[in-house]
């Protein structure tokens, strides 16, 4: 449908409703729980308020008399507390209407009966949810089903601080130039441990810190395995897939690096809070870590991000195998089984209307993760925005999303597992993924493939 | 004469209410949990039947019928006078005969595309959830729809032509809540980690309780033996990391121990390199969660043994002193006998509580370096309250705990034992 059919549509629909009864005032309270969200992220609640004035208005056009009183909360300790009240709550009954959580909660709560599909509500195929990226929205999906809405994106990149490359030989149009070769797959996870070992070598950054990983269990592991040409689901059939092969050369991607001295054997459980100051001064060579660390950084007092560092996708683990990559991990905006259809309805309506591109940029530019749109990059407030739309164009492209399977969560928690015991020379690689594969086994049964 | 006495039961049964609600009650939630394959997808309260398409190759390895299978796959949706009729009968004979006239006996992939029909029409149905009502008229696939009654499930199952002989499991494939299972037991007892978990936490409980009961009766006679007001500062100070919050009491150990904290800092002029001595490895690690854990426990048996010592009657101690016994005689032959029961008391209570306690070491390793102080509790807390991808492990969980509370009551029954419980709560021999 154009605009006009859409405007001409809108007129129509407001005038047929004049022409009906009388309407009572409607009244509903909406409340939205946001998850792992800090200061910079409550747009994510603001943007359900915002929503809830424009629905207002429509309404009052159609002649119907529309009250929404919004409830938000996101004082939760942290992710595992916030999907304890969730479920909880929602085995009581007592849900929120709304929840802003992690993708990868569709799979085991849409099971459980906690939340509808959104697609029930809304019309998914016409704005703004039509314009969101395909590979985004995609994310939300299980089944054949839109479940939610994608609230933000983002993506998890590899930083290199530009100084210590400086210092170990390249110039700064080599630097510049870092990004393609990663993306082009000339440079890989190998050069990572060639350049850290010389950082470290030359005494430029101290002994742990050439490479500088995440410091616990997080969707960015999954990457390196990915780099290494691991796959984390089968496309045939959707079922979980274990690589032998990739894991066990991701594992010792790390080994190496805790052998070679540019990883902290101990390294794992650093505080973040240190982490994140460590990095942002060039105390690291090189790291990896995720778009809204951009803020982050800024915040730890580094003022010029991009004269100081540099970021690219997750190169390939060697030359012969496996692809640059980065995951995308967008929180997404679920439909909890509460209240009665109606209700059920304002609030998937409400996610529709907080979904509008220029309500999105706002998230984005606050909490610096990217856009959910394509139409954000043509709104000057994003594109004015470099990291933004750097960022954006570097590395959504590639992004690729964790499966919406419910035994994901057991799958990436055994492959933790499996990291840290080698990471701590508990196990050599191959016993680690032996053991691995063991434990798979006995936690996924039928839904793993093993190669 | 045996008689009931109701003021006696009366007085008992809050004490037994307690009982029932704080311990008998958990314990028997756990067993049941421990049983079934509960976690956040299959959730507590029950479940519902329904199938996904992800759905239909597990039941091709549970033997249905490809019939059946099918069947269940199809999900076109056809316009045909009987949705017509139904049409007409919701939404209105404008609609119906204008489907009827653009779209009749047309067949649609699935419900979205008759969706996308309907809103194209001139007598469009304005409100999506309208739109699903009526295009669920027009088919009979049961693909993502919630069944909350069996019947109706198996209802909707026959409608759309599936092999009587397969609804059984089809059923049981489709129900989403939590079923019985002896899983959990068989899959604790094939994984090496589970029995790495059972070590960590012998090592655990024992090298703590030696620390514990070592180092309380160190300080309660070496302040036994120091003036007074002394004595009650040193207590009081030994006795701070019992009375702390354990947050705030494991964040001074963390200042205390990271590679850019107070222990690193000093020891740097020494040439030492500054590391992280609560995670540098694994030795590390157990000889902080040690020194955290047996220092709370410490300044329990601190006091204990003080109050023991001071029981003792000071003249024995005076004759010793006349009869120029050291002060290590005096400990070894007078003072450690007399403390033969609350030694015996404190190494029974700390090590049920021991057992069953992580949260030291959750908030100082979280179970690192690389699991290698995970300890059962800690174990059985990540199972069924943590995952960073949300699908929690409440059954397998629970099995963990079940087998520690069995263990618990266990070790109880052997102190009851040792302590002669029998006749400590028996009859003084002058009433019998």
């Amino acid at each position: 449908m154009n605009r006009t059919q859409l405007y001409s549509s809108a007129i129509a629909a407001a005038m047929l409703s004049l022409a009906a009864a009388p309407a009572f005032a409607e009244d509903y309270t909406i409340s939205v729980w946001a998850g792992g969200t800090n200061p910079p992220d409550a747009y994510r609640l603001e943007a359900i308020e915002m929503a809830a004035d424009m629905l207002e208005r429509e309404y009052a056009l159609e002649g119907k008399e529309l009250n929404i009183q919004v409830e938000k909360r996101r004082d939760f300790g942290g992710w595992d507390q916030f999907k304890q009240a969730f479920t909880l709550a929602a085995e009581a009954g007592k849900a929120p209407n709304i929840a802003v959580t992690s993708h990868l909660d569709i799979a085991p709560w849409a099971q459980a009966g906690y939340i509808v599909p959104i697609e029930d509500y809304i019309d998914i195929d016409s704005w703004p949810t039509n314009n969101i990226y395909p590979n985004l929205i995609s994310i939300a999906r299980l089944g054949n089903v839109q479940w939610g809405i994608p609230q933000d994106s983002e993506s998890r990149p590899m930083f290199f601080w530009r100084d210590t490359m400086r210092k170990i030989g390249y110039s700064d149009a080599q630097i510049d130039a870092l990004p393609e070769r990663v993306a082009t797959g000339d440079y890989t996870l190998h050069d990572v441990l060639e350049d850290a070992k010389k950082a470290v070598n030359a005494g430029i950054v101290e002994k742990g810190y050439g490479f500088y990983p995440r410091v616990s269990n997080g969707p960015d592991y999954a990457q390196f395995y990915q780099s290494f040409g691991g796959k984390l689901v089968d496309p045939e059939t959707g079922k979980l897939l274990l690589d032998r092969k990739s894991m066990t050369d991701f594992y010792q991607f790390f080994v190496d690096c805790v052998n070679a001295g540019v990883t902290r054997r101990n390294h794992i459980g650093t505080e973040w809070n240190q982490w994140y100051n460590e990095v942002s001064h060039g105390k690291a060579a090189i790291w990896h870590g995720g778009t809204w660390h951009y803020a982050r950084y800024i915040k730890e007092g580094n003022e010029d991000f991009f004269g100081t560092i540099q970021f690219s996708l997750i190169p390939k683990g060697n030359k012969d195998e496996g692809r640059p990559n980065t995951i995308t991990h967008p929180l997404v905006y679920l439909l909890a089984k509460q209240g009665d259809e109606d209700t059920l309805e304002i609030a998937a309506k409400l996610i529709k209307i907080a979904s509008e591109p220029r309500i999105n940029a706002l998230h984005a530019i606050k909490s610096a993760h990217l856009g959910i749109s394509p139409l954000e990059q043509d709104i000057d407030f994003y594109a004015n925005d470099r990291w933004a739309r750097e960022a954006t164009a570097r590395l959504l492209p590639y992004a690729n999303a964790q499966p919406n399977n419910q035994k994901y969560g057991q799958f990436s928690q055994i492959m933790w597992k499996g990291l840290e015991a080698a990471w701590g020379g508990i196990k050599s690689p191959e016993d680690a993924v032996a053991e691995v594969e063991q434990e798979m086994k006995a936690a996924l049964g039928d839904d793993l493939i093993i190669r | 004469m045996k008689h009931i006495s109701w003021l006696g039961v009366g007085f008992l049964t809050p004490a037994l209410l307690i009982v029932g609600f704080l311990f008998f009650a958990p314990v028997v939630m756990t067993a049941v949990f421990s049983f079934t394959n509960m976690s956040t997808a299959t959730g507590i309260s029950g479940g519902d039947y329904l199938l996904s398409p992800n759905n239909l190759d597990e039941m091709q390895a549970h033997g249905v019928s490809q019939k059946t299978l099918d069947a269940l796959a199809d999900t076109t949706y056809q316009v045909d006078d009987h949705g017509l009729l139904l049409l007409a009968q919701e939404f209105g004979t404008e609609i119906a005969n204008e489907l009827k006239e653009r779209h009749n006996n047309d067949i649609f992939k699935n419900r979205g595309e008759l969706e996308r029909a309907l809103k194209d029409m001139k007598h469009r149905i304005r409100s999506p959830r309208d739109r699903k009502k009526a295009a669920d008229l027009f088919g009979t696939s049961i693909l993502n729809q919630r069944f909350t009654s069996k019947v109706d499930f198996i209802t909707a199952v026959i409608q759309t032509g599936a092999v009587q002989a397969d609804i059984p499991a089809v059923t049981s494939v489709a129900y989403t809540g939590w079923q019985w299972t002896t899983n959990n037991f068989k899959r604790l007892f094939s994984l090496p980690a589970t029995w790495r978990y059972a070590l960590n936490t012998l090592a655990y409980v024992t090298l703590t309780l030696v620390f514990n009961i070592g180092f309380g009766l160190f300080l309660a006679i070496s302040t036994f033996y120091m003036p007074e007001g002394f004595a009650n500062t040193f207590r009081t100070i030994w006795f701070l990391p019992r009375i702390l919050p354990p947050v705030l009491y494991v964040l001074m150990w963390k200042w205390f121990t990271w590679d850019t904290g107070f222990l690193s800092t000093i020891l740097a002029p020494l040439g030492i390199p500054a590391q992280n001595w609560m995670m540098q490895t694994s030795t590390h690690a157990w000889v902080t969660i040690i020194l955290i854990n047996g220092s709370v426990g410490a300044s329990l048996g601190m006091i204990l043994f003080s109050s023991a010592i001071r029981s003792i009657p000071a003249s024995m101690l005076h004759a010793s002193e006349v009869d120029g016994a050291s002060r290590f005689q005096q400990i070894r032959h007078i003072i450690l006998p007399q403390l033969r029961w609350p030694i015996l008391f404190l190494t029974s209570y700390e090590t049920l509580s021991l057992l069953a306690s992580f949260e030291h070491i959750l908030l100082t390793t979280d179970g690192g370096p690389g699991k290698s102080t995970e300890v059962w509790a800690l174990a059985a807390f990540h199972t069924a309250l943590r995952n960073y991808s949300g699908n929690l492990q409440y059954g397998y969980g629970a099995a963990f705990a079940l087998i520690l509370v069995a263990i618990g009551i266990a070790a109880s029954l052997v102190y009851m034992r040792l302590f002669n419980f029998r006749d400590l709560v028996s009859k003084p021999r002058i009433e019998r």
